[in-house]
């Protein structure tokens, strides 16, 4: 079964440290250039969040999601050049448009933030199963419910894809036609919905039925399939990162 | 019918073949698919649809290429009854769930309508019309979805496990619209594990194998093969190892010829 996770299963430290740690550096990456909004801070921040892609080695996975957020960041930097209200220096022209300093430079603070944001978050992502996060927030404290959801949103999408690809077949193969032109396509998608949305209904059901019977909502303490994985500096990154948050507050108060 | 030649098949290139090699040639016997579970039955029955596109070799349907053709234009020849009903069924109400397939062969409300209650006829849903398909029973699920392939009239119907779920009653059912199809000269093929239910419905049997042809014949010569079927995990009919337990001479397929030998 396809799954939907972009997980990638590599060894490497990145992978080793745990969840909670990178959870901490995604508030990291994200809470210090705000709170000191120098381009030279957010430059260090997206350099960081770079190092540790390529030291998981997920670099190439990165690049589709990036390609798409910079698509969306030029349609951003085109609209501040050209009219951002305070653009008053012109730095070149194209053609009949002038593209103004101002503009510009408030076009690479965003696209530092969001670069810098995405890529913290591109850690966490590619490099720790979901079902791995989520067991280390619920042993955190988080309601195993909430747990169980997330995780089962993992499992049922994959499943619903597969279930859609089945169906449709069993549909072809009653002469509806869902091989041509965009038109052909849609016609032929929107009733398969149905069947695919009511089917997981069910199946959520008799899910439901069968975590029942193993106990899921008995008050005891549960206990859990994997054993906790330590790393062993991962306390001190976590001191650290609070640490250097807390630092740039100060900074940004006394200095 | 249908002339298969040198057909290979893999979902994933990494795994390896799951089909590999098969020759083989339809004509109007009622074929039984038979072998243990992954043996590659229904990858097989997808490939003479048309739903999956073989990776080498061919597959020709009344003298077309199936590669030609998508799944839907193939639709008149050929008819597959799907292994999970809940995949098929898609409709509001019985009788719509019938229709569904002759509409989409472009055929006027009033004939299909008329064709679809003659096809839930033989499957004893024609007092259902008007119920929603999803409060029937799996047994009657699994019949609806008989009955409105075999509706539609196709020349070639398969039926991947017709008889899951299926009590004594449902199971004549099947066998009964079995036999009226191969009267109509029908070329009606089935994957099956209910080894009774093959040695009386269908002349020939197929056993596949780890994605190959183990064995292909008359039913009866098939079950004759005590050795090569073990090979596939397959195993006779109860009544065909009784007899050759007894030390009959010919190979029993059922229990009347059983009682006619001892007679
Ligand atoms: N959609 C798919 N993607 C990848 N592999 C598949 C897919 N469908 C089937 N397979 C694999 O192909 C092999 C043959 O499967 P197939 O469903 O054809 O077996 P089968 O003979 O119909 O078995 P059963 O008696 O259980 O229905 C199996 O190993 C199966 O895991
Ligand atoms: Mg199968």
């Amino acid at each position: 079964m396809k799954s939907i996770s972009l997980y990638v299963d590599r060894e490497s430290f990145v992978h080793d440290v745990d969840p909670i740690t990178k959870l901490i550096y995604i508030l990291f990456a994200i809470l210090v250039p705000i709170i000191l909004p120098s381009f030279t801070v957010s430059f260090i921040c997206v350099g960081i969040s770079l190092l540790l892609i390529l030291a998981a080695g997920v670099f190439r996975k990165t690049l589709p999601i990036f390609g798409f957020v910079f698509l969306v960041l030029i349609t951003v930097v085109i609209i501040q050049g050209l009219f951002r209200p305070e653009n008053e220096t012109v730095l070149f022209q194209i053609g009949p448009f002038a593209m103004y300093q101002e503009g510009l430079h408030y076009a690479l603070k965003i696209t530092l933030r969001v670069v810098n944001i995405v890529g913290a978050f591109m850690i966490l992502v590619l490099t720790t199963k979901p079902s791995h996060l989520v067991e280390s927030l619920v042993r955190k404290g988080m309601s195993p419910r909430i747990g169980y959801v997330i995780v089962s949103v993992f499992q049922i999408i994959p499943e619903m894809m597969a279930s859609m690809s089945t169906i449709t077949d069993a549909q072809r193969s009653r002469g509806m036609e869902t091989e041509g032109n965009l038109l052909v396509r849609i016609k032929a998608f929107l009733p398969l919905l149905g069947p695919v949305v009511l089917g997981s209904l069910i199946n959520t059901k008799e899910r439901a039925m069968a975590l029942e019977v193993r106990g899921f909502n008995s008050r005891t303490p549960k206990t859990y399939l994997n054993v906790e994985k330590t790393y062993a500096y991962s306390k001190g990154i976590q001191a650290l990162l609070l640490l250097l948050i807390v630092g740039a507050v100060a900074w940004r108060i006394f200095l | 019918m249908i002339k298969v030649s040198n057909l290979s098949f893999s979902y994933h290139k990494a795994e390896g073949p799951v089909l590999s090699g098969i020759n083989l040639e339809f004509d109007r016997r009622s074929t039984a698919i038979i072998g243990q579970n992954g043996a590659g039955k229904t990858t097989f029955v997808k490939l003479l649809k048309g739903l999956l596109k073989p990776d080498e070799g061919d597959i020709l349907i009344q003298n077309h290429s199936v590669k030609l053709k998508t799944a839907a234009e193939l639709a008149r020849t050929v008819g597959l009854v799907f292994q999970n009903p809940n995949d098929q069924i898609f409709k509001r109400t019985v009788l719509e769930e019938a229709m569904f397939g002759l509409l989409n062969i472009k055929m006027g409300r009033h004939t299909a309508e008329n064709q679809a209650i003659k096809a839930l006829k033989l499957v004893n849903l024609d007092d259902k019309l008007e119920m929603n398909p999803h409060d029937l029973s799996l047994s009657e699920k699994k019949l609806l979805c008989i009955a409105s392939i075999v509706a539609m009239d196709p020349d070639i119907i398969i039926l991947d496990e017709p008889t899951i779920a299926q009590d004594h009653a449902g199971k004549k059912i099947i066998s009964q619209i079995i036999k009226e199809l191969a009267e109509k000269e029908k070329l009606v093929m089935t994957i099956i594990h209910d080894m009774d239910f093959v040695a009386e419905n269908f002349e020939r049997t197929i056993v596949f194998n780890e994605g190959k042809v183990l064995l292909d014949g008359e039913t009866r010569d098939v079950f004759a093969q005590k050795d090569i079927l073990q090979e596939a995990n397959v195993e006779a009919p109860g009544i065909t190892q009784l007899a050759e337990k007894l030390g009959f001479e010919h190979t029993i397929l059922t229990v009347e010829e059983f009682i006619k030998a001892v007679k």
